[in-house]
């Protein structure tokens, strides 16, 4: 490992063991890492999005095409010929969803921010009109076709699925909010609530594991850090010896 | 002459699937009736929720104790049905937090949601007859990355005190990192989600826990708007449906009946 | 205050203590000469993904998303590494995109690193295009074809002039897609993706994620499911066993050890506290 890779990797296992310092209680090692992380994230993420997203969307599409002398003749001599030679290689229709992502910023705006409705209206009916019916298909009927199986009590595979009917059938009417959970009703209710709990109890026991894997990740970075540290060390002591 | 019809049809329709659409419109013909019925003032039934009561004696307990309310509204868009749910619910806590003059603060992940919040909130305390109350301060953008807003959540948490943490919309990995906190500080907690997988820390570490579409339902039980009321009587008489389909279908499909599963069937 | 009080009340930090030994317990058996290696059991639904990369032939495409950031690294990296390995090793071509907004640079790391050992050459044996916003809006464009939103690679290559972008035009034109996914875009490419174009779909997500997607798997909407740490280490498992791995390069199954004895103290304390629970009631009544 070269140097400047165990200088990361140091940095690395000191910011991790200021975020475990937290477990102890909340101190400044702590509040450091965690103003770090937000900090880095978000500057990251702006760097990115300018160059994904505004550069090749704006900058290249929009601008970079278009032949500037043309574009400042069209207005000295006022002649459209010029303006359309200068727009010819540009998609300045791109410029529309910019003006209403530019839309957007005049929320900061008491008198404007009416303004950035139009922009929110568009891209919440954009993103409602597209999952509706996709949702639709892929959570609601192509769960029912699968759950829809022939049951019998014969066979495991049988009773597996007449057990899923049933209660499937009820935490749906756990969910039911037009009637009171009252006598047939209430108890069925009452086996939708426990498979539910049955459920978060399995979910639980996943996430408990994703979270294990998270420590256990962490510690065999910081066990691979104590290695690499173990190594530097005797390789300056052994040259400071030399010396 | 009509197969030349179908065919240039087909790039504009999908044959494939016509029962997609034909339970788009029953459904949304359910709930244009149910909204017809609550805009005419008609009463609809809707079962009290358990976690109301909380939510209410969560931002009073904030009020006794001198401290603040923190109301979190999930990390996602305002696509996301959550978030839009959680603004309506922080509309009303905010309305309780201006009548009882506690203080509000919602720190928020995605840019899109702020306006929304700011909204919401602004709307909660004008119907508290307390617009001069309103402090645009009080919603905050955080961090649009997932644990750089946790990271930020638990700071407000760990120094600001809240004495009541409200948690309603699309949370992810950072729930239980988020409840624990919550816990640890001994604030009452009142959490509403429905994603399933984070439903479980919620039921953990939180006093009161509203699950999956209740979280829609106190959204509706709280505005009192026929849209809403209406939209939730429109869902439950489709779950209706659903679950007769069910049975009808695991009856049918045991009897060798096919034809009724296929109506389904989306390729 | 009694003893079951006591138990109910343990300081958290008890707690940690004892995960933190727990934790560190392999590295000093493994000190002491006494290595644990756990074969891990093989699931159906991680067989079906290793078997379908398997299945794939010589200058096949697959499609790769690595939606993921570093946060989630520790339990799907070395599952997007395994793939990887596999396709480069049997000359799969593979295109990736990262959508996950922290994730591109890491992905970079990883695709670089991996084409390296296997001498796989950018834009001839596989292509990478990076991130754009809207995961859902980018998914459905892809699907219907790529430069829609990547008119350029990752590396600002256009896609017109890389040889492996001529025969494919959309994700449809490769043979299908794993996603490794930390959030909703693991939703997104359900419902956006598959389920609107009809292509064969895998998700590797975090333990978190994965009892929600065991429905999608029995309603055949996925053919493939990796969840976790665990499931990383049985695609690991079963990439040793093919040939494509040594022990030695293995990543999510050194964590393994860890996660046993993990499991074992949480089970224990939370018998312990149901035992306090329960005893301190029964004295209340």
């Amino acid at each position: 490992m070269s140097l400047v890779d165990f200088m990361w990797m140091s940095i690395g296992a000191l910011l991790t063991l200021f975020t475990f310092s937290y477990l102890y209680k909340d101190n400044p090692f702590y509040k450091f890492a965690e103003h770090l992380v937000v900090g880095v994230s978000a500057g990251y993420f702006a760097v990115l999005l300018y160059y994904s997203s505004f550069m090749p969307k704006v900058i290249d599409t929009v601008f970079r095409p278009i032949e500037w002398k043309y574009f400042i003749l069209a207005f000295k001599q006022i002649k459209p010929e010029y303006l359309l030679a200068a727009l010819k290689g540009s998609q300045w229709w791109y410029l529309v969803p910019g003006i209403l992502g530019v839309m957007m910023w005049t929320r900061f705006s008491r008198k404007l921010s009416w303004i950035s409705r139009f922009s929110l209206a568009f891209y919440m009916g954009i993103g409602i009109g597209a999952s509706i019916p996709l949702t639709l298909q892929n959570y609601v009927l192509k769960h029912l076709t699968s759950t829809i199986q022939p049951v019998n009590f014969t066979s495991l595979t049988g009773i597996w699925r007449l057990l899923i009917v049933i209660l499937v059938f009820c935490t749906l009417v756990y969910f039911f909010f037009s009637r009171e959970h009252k006598g047939a009703f209430g108890a069925s209710a009452k086996v939708g609530i426990w498979v539910l709990m049955i459920a978060f109890g399995a979910g639980f026991g996943l996430t408990v594991m994703g979270r294990v894997a998270l420590l256990a990740e962490r510690v065999i970075f910081l066990r691979d850090y104590w290695v690499e540290l173990k190594y530097f060390l005797y390789m300056l002591f052994k040259y400071g010896m030399l010396l | 002459m009509i197969s030349k019809i179908i065919f240039y049809l087909s790039f504009w329709f999908d044959f494939n699937r016509v029962n997609v659409l034909v339970t788009l419109l029953v459904f949304f013909s359910f709930l244009i009736y149910f909204i017809g019925r609550a805009k005419k003032g008609k009463s609809l039934f809707i079962r009290r929720i358990a976690g109301l009561d909380a939510i209410e004696e969560a931002v009073g307990r904030a009020t006794e104790m001198g401290r603040p309310v923190l109301y979190i509204p999930g990390i996602e868009d305002m696509d996301n049905i959550q978030t839009v749910a959680s603004m309506i619910i922080l509309g009303n806590v905010a309305k309780m937090a201006a009548r009882y003059e506690t203080t509000l603060i919602v720190p928020i992940c995605r840019p899109f949601v702020v306006p929304v919040a700011e909204e919401s909130v602004q709307q909660g305390y004008m119907a508290a007859g307390r617009p001069d109350a309103y402090d645009k301060n009080s919603v905050r953008y955080i961090s649009d990355e997932q644990f750089a807003y946790t990271a930020g959540v638990n700071g407000i948490m760990l120094r600001d005190k809240p004495a009541a943490n409200l948690l309603f919309g699309s949370f992810f990995a950072e729930s239980l990192i988020m409840a624990e906190t919550g816990f640890s500080t001994g604030a009452i907690q009142v959490a509403g989600t429905a994603n399933i997988h984070q439903l479980p820390f919620f039921v953990v570490a939180c006093d009161y826990t509203i699950i999956g579409e209740e979280l829609y339902a106190v959204s509706a039980y709280l505005s009192k708007e026929p849209k809403l009321l209406g939209t939730l009587k429109g869902s439950d008489l489709a779950k209706l449906i659903i679950m007769i389909i069910l049975i009808l279908g695991a009856i049918l499909a045991t009897a060798n009946v096919e034809w009724f599963r296929n109506l389904f069937f989306v390729q | 205050m009694g003893f079951y009080e006591k138990l109910m009340s343990l300081d958290r930090r008890w707690v940690y203590l004892c995960v933190a030994i727990a934790v560190v317990l392999p590295f000093l058996l493994e000190e002491f000469g006494v290595p644990i290696f756990i074969p891990p059991y093989i699931t159906p639904e991680v067989k079906s993904v290793y078997n379908f990369v398997e299945k794939l032939r010589e200058d096949d495409v697959l499609f790769l998303a690595i939606d993921y950031d570093p946060m989630a690294k520790a339990e799907l990296h070395p599952v997007a590494r395994a793939v990887l390995k596999q396709c480069f090793k049997k000359n799969v071509k593979v295109i990736i995109s990262a959508l996950s907004q922290n994730g591109p640079g890491m992905a970079e790391q990883l695709i670089s690193q991996t084409a390296k050992e296997y001498n796989k050459v950018d834009g001839v044996d596989y292509v990478y295009l990076g991130y754009k916003p809207f995961p859902a809006l980018v998914i459905m464009g892809m699907s219907q074809n790529f430069k829609l939103f990547f008119p350029k690679d990752y590396y600002g290559t256009p896609l017109d002039s890389l040889p492996m972008m001529a025969k494919v035009r959309n994700i449809k034109d490769t043979k299908g897609v794993i996603d490794v996914a930390a959030g909703s875009v693991a939703d997104m490419w359900i419902n956006e993706g598959a389920g609107r174009y009809n292509y064969p779909l895998a998700l590797a997500v975090t333990g978190v994620m994965a009892a929600d997607y065991y429905p999608f798997l029995n309603s055949g909407q996925l053919f493939g499911l990796v969840s976790g740490m665990k499931g990383a280490a049985e695609y690991e498992y079963l990439m040793e066993k093919g040939g494509y791995m040594k022990k030695e390069e293995f990543d999510a199954s050194r964590g393994m050890p860890i996660q046993m004895f993990a499991h074992i103290v949480v089970i224990l304390f939370i018998i312990i506290g149901n035992v306090g629970y329960f005893m301190s009631r029964r004295k209340k009544s």
